[in-house]
């Protein structure tokens, strides 16, 4: 079964081709700047020349057009015909406190995705876009929606709640999400399998430390708690978000600097995390290169990144009663050797050792890279979110098959 | 409708905030002036209006790059065809206002609709001197146009209702304002109740009721106002609050709108308020008061 995997954005679309018979990318690709006259489609396909065109599409239902026409392309493309594509997979950002897990498409979960766009503004209203710029273009393909936060709702009240108000919860649903799911899910898996051991007896802790980070305790194969909350500001050091602060720092600052509230928002999520402190970038490669010339605000973002990211694996310890591995994954936690080695360090009493040869090898395997005689496993797991999200369709998408046949069946005896 | 490039007539602190704003929010915009150096001067004082709101964690260098591409700077109307809404915000004053109307109504495409900053001008008036009055509505933005989410949909005697829902509909989708609609009248209803209030607070000082200190705090704190009357007068600049009231008591009659003598005293000495660094307070040169 072939399966396009799609994540929306307002004005860029990217995509993935899966062949699920062996889970291969048959190619992959983008469409930005929707929207304007000069949007550009790019595609790769393993083995060729990259493809680029420009032209004006002006909106999602043109942009969906756009990347069919480009896979099933005479010439460039790689499927016959765009009646291969069998299923197609979104992300979404926010499922709420609706969506457990992945689910089909149908009237009633657009109607609840929809209910969500105050959640998030910025990304659920896009994701919309983009399915029904597929029923378009596609009509009466089947399509899956897999969530950011699904993952987690397996939190406890404990973890979950905020010690606010709890009307706020009633009225507005306030209380804590946590994304990245799809990543911490799918690494989870992984490890255990990298590991030789059945998930539900493991106590682990992913970081998928990337543009944005977050760390996730599982607990058994499920999340008991997450360091992102309502938004995906809480939490760690980012890039050039805040992660956990002082509440009363927003009214404070906004009382002494004239602020508006959306001044405050864009100063925490915009201006924020590595870029406020080293004062150079909120690319954690130029911190590490500026660190190496001897440049301290670049030293003092790194080892506040490291700090606050080692609290969180001291506490998620707490939380289970121990941990048994530690995954690292995304960008920064699947290359920077320098940044998991600085985590592990001060780890010691929990029984981390790492191997520092394994640890810096650069490869793009799943791999463990403590020493033998470490207490706590630690791995390196490359994510990939695109991939559980067509795993996550095709398992849907057959599980609905066989319960219509099923059903037909059982007309036929009535 | 989709509008997607506007063009915006005049660089002056209303053309550049609309220009600005649209440009934030994703639009292109084409700003005309009639010489380089207006020009030049308006995309120095939005870069600078930008820079401000870096400074204010507001916006990153980034943003500040796409807001400032998106502005295209021109010198001839013509060029406006290709936008599906035009908005006229050069000096309230009737015969200039009218000019610059019968040139856009050539100019613009037959779809294309024409608004105007107007605050205080008969739109009606300003419809009258083109081939397609059905197609002119007032759009009136308040100052500062980032911060102020409110806009005046003004519909003169000819609008269309198809012009005024494709016009609302910009306003509240597009560039998410809330939208109010007014008929037409002298000063609608926000510059017609301001300009009175800031009239009336003129009266007080000159009877030496309290001084304009005490005055500004008594209707900032008293009435959450965010400035109180002078420093409202000083922002919008008080030969545009002279301006103002002179056409509505010009066109209403009414004594209550004649212009205070201490504000023509105040304009003939060219003390125009946060422009000049000077009205009834003083302002440093990013108009913050010293």
């Amino acid at each position: 079964m072939k399966i396009l995997v799609i994540n929306a954005g307002s004005s860029s679309l990217k995509y993935q081709l899966y062949d699920m018979t062996a889970e291969t990318v048959l190619a992959s690709g983008s469409v930005e700047r929707i929207g304007m006259e000069t949007s550009i489609v790019t595609q790769a396909v393993p083995g060729r020349p990259d493809m680029r065109e420009v032209s004006e599409i002006l909106d999602h239902v043109t942009a969906v057009k756009r990347l069919l026409d480009m896979i099933a392309h005479p010439e460039y493309g790689v499927i016959e015909s765009i009646a291969e594509v069998q299923a197609v997979g979104h992300r979404v950002v926010h499922g709420g406190e609706v969506f457990k897990q992945s689910v089909l498409v149908d009237e009633t979960v657009k109607l609840e995705i929809r209910q969500l766009f105050d959640l998030a503004p910025l990304h659920n209203p896009a994701h919309m876009m983009g399915i029904t710029a597929v029923e378009t273009n596609l009509p009466g393909v089947p399509q899956a929606v897999v969530f950011d936060t699904a993952f987690h709702q397996t939190m406890p009240e404990v973890a979950y709640l905020y010690p606010i108000p709890k009307v706020l919860y009633r009225r507005h649903k306030i209380r804590r999400y946590g994304f990245h799911g799809t990543s911490h899910h799918y690494v989870s898996d992984q490890a255990a399998e990298l590991l030789g051991r059945p998930l539900d007896e493991l106590k682990m802790i992913s970081c998928h430390i990337g543009n944005g980070a977050s760390c996730t305790a599982i607990q058994h194969g499920v999340s008991v708690d997450t360091s992102m909350g309502l938004t995906p500001l809480e939490g760690l050091m980012m890039g050039t978000r805040s992660g956990d602060l002082d509440p009363a720092i927003v009214p404070f600052t906004m009382n002494k600097e004239d602020l508006t509230l959306s001044d405050v928002n864009s100063m925490l999520n915009k201006h924020s995390g590595l870029v406020a402190i080293s004062g150079l970038s909120s690319d954690m490669r130029e911190i590490e290169e500026a660190m190496a010339e001897g440049d301290r605000n670049a030293r003092l973002a790194f080892d506040m990144y490291v700090y606050r990211l080692r609290k969180y694996i001291g506490a998620y310890t707490a939380v289970m009663d121990g941990v048994d591995a530690l995954v690292f994954t995304a960008g920064i936690g699947e290359n920077s050797s320098s940044l998991r080695a600085e985590v592990c360090k001060n780890l010691s009493y929990l029984g981390v050792k790492l191997d520092d040869a394994k640890n810096g090898m650069r490869t793009k395997k799943p791999r463990e890279i403590s020493a033998p005689d470490s207490r706590v496993r630690v791995l390196v797991i490359p994510t990939n979110e695109e991939l559980l999200i067509a795993r996550d369709t095709y398992k849907l998408v057959t599980e609905q098959a066989s319960s219509l046949s099923g059903q037909r069946e059982e007309g036929t005896d009535a | 409708m989709a509008v997607r490039k506007v063009g915006v007539v005049g660089a002056g602190t209303m053309g550049r905030g609309i220009a600005e704003m649209l440009a934030f929010k994703g639009l292109d915009v084409l700003l005309v002036e009639k010489t380089e150096s207006n020009l030049e001067l308006g995309l120095a004082t939005i870069a600078q209006s930008l820079d401000k709101q870096i400074d204010k964690w507001a916006l990153t260098q980034a943003e500040k790059k796409l807001v400032l591409n998106r502005i295209h700077p021109t010198h001839t109307l013509d060029e406006l065809a290709e936008c599906e809404l035009i908005i006229e915000t050069i000096t309230e004053e009737l015969e200039a206002k009218l000019a610059v109307m019968r040139e856009l109504d050539r100019a613009a495409g037959a779809e294309t609709i024409i608004a105007s900053n107007t605050s205080t001008l008969s739109l009606t008036e300003l419809a009258s001197v083109t081939e397609h009055p059905q197609r002119v509505i007032g759009l009136h933005f308040i100052h500062p146009v980032s911060h102020i989410d409110l806009v005046e949909i003004v519909r003169g005697l000819k609008t269309s209702e198809s012009t005024f829902d494709a016009t609302k509909h910009f306003v509240e989708k597009i560039i998410h304002k809330k939208g109010i609609m007014v008929f037409e009248s002298p000063g609608f209803v926000t510059t017609r109740l301001i300009c009175l209030h800031i009239n009336e607070a003129l009266k007080v000082l000159e009877e030496g009721v309290a001084s304009e200190e005490d005055i500004d705090s008594a209707m900032r704190m008293g009435y959450s106002f965010k400035y109180g009357p002078f420093e409202m007068c000083d922002r919008f600049g008080l030969d545009a609050v002279q301006a103002a009231l002179e056409n509505m008591f010009h066109e209403y009659g009414e004594l209550k709108y004649r212009p205070s003598i201490v504000l023509k005293k105040m304009v003939r000495a060219g003390q125009l308020g946060v422009k000049t660094g000077a009205g009834f307070f003083n302002y440093d040169k990013d108009g913050d008061r010293i």
